[in-house]
């Protein structure tokens, strides 16, 4: 398959980074925190998390709806839709929150606060390549040919600046909250929704889960699988008439029916998995030790368009820090220990895709 | 953390057992504990007497505890108790906590939520669970779950519901029990530890650290401690001055110091070949192919 040429001026050796920016056409609505997709000129809004906006291509498409897999005890899936909502507060989007099990009020208390100075946007040119100069000790004496080639890059990032940065010690201030409209709907009370002109955040926290009143995640034949998938039907198609962009949680681990959880990816655009290491036994693995979970990208839509854009690697893990939440990709570091075995290799290569079963290693 | 939970309270905390190893006598340390913190308890007992429940315990505790009797028949068929399974609705029983005189930062235990979970559907059983939670009027729901008398997916979304997790398991110690705790923070942090217990008599909790795999350290360090230049036929060790003199060996292709910077220098052409001529070539000029009579 012919991959197609991307970003031909100003492209840089990092990946598939461009600098290249199309002229916004006068006839499509400027409205702020969005910007035209430089593959299909499809309306972006960013998702609050730069290098998650980096792995769907370039942002949410306005009208798309993104699928998220809790992770097991739904921490960095309840962070996400932090991120979302807080974005859609500093870019004066309206916002519509609805949840089972904490009162949106809550969560909304919750969101993170924007980072206004640029501190967090210098890390991006920390994975640089950086030319030694010869007077350095760390020349390398036999390979010196490959010594100003760069350092396999694991942050992602383009090189155009969308979306902001959050500091995730401090909530976000009440007055910045109050300026944008929000609207909640909570399990355990009715209330009224209006009509809405901005470009509208949708969130729906945990649907699917028992507190929604659904069976899907305690049987293996549920008799409300219908109507789940009838709602994101439905949903899909409003959001398609209108200026939103909708992001769900989904404990998919408590689903007991496989064929479930692919239906509801099929009726979503965008899906991706959190898969946190917490209390599972990847949490010793060496190779896992910075990062705090797996990404996996499960769908990616193609919009007015043939094929869409697929990040050059499938191995994503994540971290959360204070002032960010990285997707980086997951690389082995060149093997420089003495000691090393041919047994702890195929240990630490599991993380590849290939399972080592047992000590069994081929001999040549 | 076993400890920490129980001085602390509040949520809805979790024990999970089997038929392996019981959970009731931590239940009756929670018990007392709440007692002995002045809340009062309210008790819905289905699966045992009261008695058992109240054995050791000082008079001010005994009228704080609100024993609600469904054992020996919890659904109610010889109407010999005060409280049956099917009576567990939000409705019933926040009007139970509301009867109770001067009631402050309840505290609602079940034994057990296996017997509600048999007689009532899963989804309402949780909603229920949830109206209790903020309802306001309790402040800790304590729950003992059987997990091997439900599905899977039942006793995942308990536990999924639940901020605190205790599960317990036999030990290989006979005395001991190991209990697995899994507490979930309001900002989604999460901690887990194992730890030994024991229950005395009294209701008395005793805890100890359970200590590390300490196999897995040994494999390690026996790992790194074996030397593959021992015990051979042929030395593979260098002396001082063997070794002095293994790095002055010229590398083939090193060059000058200008010359490898002029080559590291980005150029506009890349994949030149640079050749310099090694002592064993000799470069001949002419064209081998002019002796030929073609």
């Amino acid at each position: 398959m012919a991959a197609p040429v991307r970003g031909m001026i100003g492209s840089t050796s990092i990946g598939n980074t461009t600098s290249f920016q199309k002229k916004t056409r006068s006839k499509l609505v400027s409205i702020p925190g969005t910007r035209p997709s430089v593959q299909n000129g499809q309306l972006l809004v960013s998702s609050g998390v730069s290098s998650l906006d980096y792995v769907i291509g370039g942002g949410l498409a306005v009208g798309t709806l993104l699928l998220v897999e809790e992770d097991h005890y739904d921490s960095y899936s309840r962070m996400l839709l932090k991120y979302f909502l807080a974005e859609g507060v500093v870019c004066g989007h309206e916002l519509f929150l609805a949840s089972a099990r904490d009162h949106p009020d809550d969560i909304m208390q919750e969101l993170p606060s924007p980072i206004v100075d640029d501190v967090a946007g210098m890390k991006i040119s920390e994975g640089q390549s950086q030319p030694s100069d010869p007077e350095n000790p760390d020349t390398m004496k036999i390979a010196w040919r490959y010594q100003n080639q760069p350092k396999v890059q694991t942050a992602l990032a383009s090189s155009v600046r969308f979306g902001h940065y959050y500091d995730v010690s401090k909530t976000m201030e009440p007055e910045l909250r109050q300026a944008a409209k929000c609207h909640s709907f909570y399990q355990l009370q009715e209330t009224p929704v209006s009509k809405v002109r901005n470009v509208l955040r949708l969130g729906l926290h945990s649907l699917g889960s028992v507190l929604w009143g659904d069976d899907v995640c305690c049987k293996d034949n549920p008799a409300h699988c219908h109507a789940l998938t009838t709602f994101l039907y439905i949903l899909r198609g409003l959001l398609r008439t209108s200026l939103s962009v909708a992001m769900v949680t989904v404990p998919s681990h408590l689903t007991q029916n496989r064929a479930v959880m692919g239906r509801i990816i099929r009726l979503s655009d965008t899906a991706i998995a959190l898969e946190s290491f917490k209390g599972s036994e990847k949490e010793t693995n060496p190779l896992y030790k910075d990062y705090h979970g797996l990404l996996h990208v499960r769908q990616l839509p193609r919009l007015n368009c043939l094929s869409c854009e697929v990040p050059d690697t499938k191995d994503l893990a994540f971290k959360l820090k204070r002032k960010q939440f990285t997707i980086e990709r997951l690389h082995l570091p060149p093997d420089l220990s003495e000691t090393v075995s041919r047994v702890s290799k195929t240990e630490l290569a599991a993380g590849c895709g290939s399972t080592a079963t047992g000590n069994k290693h081929l001999d040549f | 953390m076993l400890l920490d939970v129980m001085q602390a309270g509040g949520g809805f905390i979790l024990l999970e057992d089997s038929v392996q190893c019981s959970a009731r006598g931590l239940l009756r340390c929670f018990i007392h504990a709440a007692l002995k913190r002045g809340e009062d308890v309210h008790v819905l007992g289905f699966e045992s007497p009261e008695t058992q429940v109240c054995a050791g315990l000082d008079s001010s505790s005994v009228q704080r505890l609100h024993f609600h009797k469904g054992f020996p028949d919890p659904l109610g068929w010889t109407c010999r108790s005060s409280f049956t399974v099917e009576r567990f609705t939000s409705q019933h029983i926040t009007q139970l906590i509301k009867d109770t005189q001067h009631a402050q930062a309840s505290v609602l235990v079940v034994d057990s939520l296996s017997m509600v979970l048999r007689h009532h559907d899963p989804v309402v059983f949780c909603q229920t669970l949830q109206e209790l939670r903020k309802g306001g009027v309790i402040k800790t729901i304590i729950g003992l779950l059987h997990s091997d008398l439900h599905q899977q997916g039942i006793v995942g979304i308990v536990c999924h519901l639940a901020d605190t997790v205790i599960s317990v398991a036999p030990a290989d110690n006979e005395r001991l029990s190991v209990a697995k705790t899994t507490r979930r923070t309001k900002s989604g942090k999460v901690m887990q530890e194992e730890e030994y217990f024991s229950v005395s008599e009294d209701a008395a909790l005793s805890v100890q650290a359970k200590p590390r795999q300490p196999g897995h350290v040994q494999r390690e360090r026996d790992v790194s401690e074996a030397d593959p230049t021992s015990n051979l036929t042929f030395n593979l060790r260098l002396s001082e001055d063997e070794r002095k003199a293994k790095e002055k060996v010229a590398l083939p292709f090193v060059f000058s110091q200008q010359k490898k910077s002029a080559l590291l220098r980005p150029t506009p052409g890349s994949g030149r070949i640079v050749y310099e001529p090694d002592a064993n070539d000799d470069v001949d000029e002419e064209d081998p192919d002019d002796d030929l009579d073609v």
